[in-house]
């Protein structure tokens, strides 16, 4: 690992470890950042999936990379989720690889439209179907908000 | 509460990230949503304009070298992480800063 990203990486881990805000860290995609350890000091995780095998089996994976990080909360947020077949086969595979279903997210024409318009997609839509869902995300990971 | 969010590249994570931050810091918390991804768009999900996602440059100063009784060193923080979200963090809205890490920008050597 090279200086630069070194200071990158020891500047992630000592702010969220240190600060008193909520932190929540969008990770690089993928697996490199897991296996590295960047994402040791976080108390939960969420791994957004979508209703595709191959999506799904990268869930898997991160799960397996941060359950060695010894994250304690780790929770699978499926996305972009279309019809309720879609919905139960996340369910199954989640089922089958004793993934926690913290959320299904349905597809939501607002997010790219909140994206066209370079807006949040809270604003363009507070109660658009995904921004709902994230709601109960909120909702379940700290249901005694604020705090 | 410290959430890292992972995913597929794809996969929408950076619009759960971004919107969840959204919804706590509208809730009254205190949020710094930290961008972590080498091809960083949080702030667009966010509402910000594209110069928002340009990292600032980290100086090396911000960390001290640590060793502990086995010799095993390590890089940690030397100042308060909450000087760091101000100094370097951009305001996104009441309650929220966003921070992006970046990325070394030279290929090969990272």
């Amino acid at each position: 690992m090279c200086r630069a990203h070194a200071t990158v990486r020891g500047v992630l881990n000592g702010l969220v470890a240190q600060t008193g805000r909520m932190a929540i860290v969008d990770l690089e995609a993928g697996l490199e950042h897991l296996s590295r350890g960047t994402a040791r000091h976080v108390d939960t995780m969420l791994v957004v999936a979508e209703p595709y095998f191959k999506s799904l089996e990268t869930a898997r994976r991160s799960f397996d990379l941060a359950r060695d990080l010894g994250i304690g909360a780790i929770h699978l947020v499926a996305n972009k989720v279309r019809t309720a077949s879609e919905e139960t086969a996340i369910r199954d595979f989640a089922g089958r690889h004793a993934m926690p279903v913290l959320a299904v997210v349905p597809w939501d024409d607002a997010v790219a439209e909140a994206d066209r318009r370079g807006v949040a997609v809270v604003d363009l839509g507070p109660d658009a179907p995904s921004v709902r869902a994230i709601r109960a995300v909120a909702d379940r990971l700290a249901p005694t908000t604020p705090g | 509460m410290k959430i890292a969010v992972a995913g597929k590249g794809g996969s929408g994570k950076t619009t759960i990230a971004g919107t969840l931050a959204c919804i706590a810091a509208e809730r009254g918390m205190p949020v710094v949503a930290v961008d972590d991804d080498s091809n960083p768009n949080l702030a667009l999900t966010l509402g910000l304009g594209a110069e928002a996602a340009t990292p600032p440059s980290l100086p090396r100063d911000l960390l001290a070298e640590r060793v502990d009784e086995q010799g095993k060193s390590w890089l940690d923080l030397a100042v308060p992480a909450d000087d760091v979200i101000e100094r370097y963090g951009v305001a996104a809205r009441e309650n929220l800063r966003l921070l992006v890490m970046g990325q070394p920008q030279h290929g090969g050597s990272g």
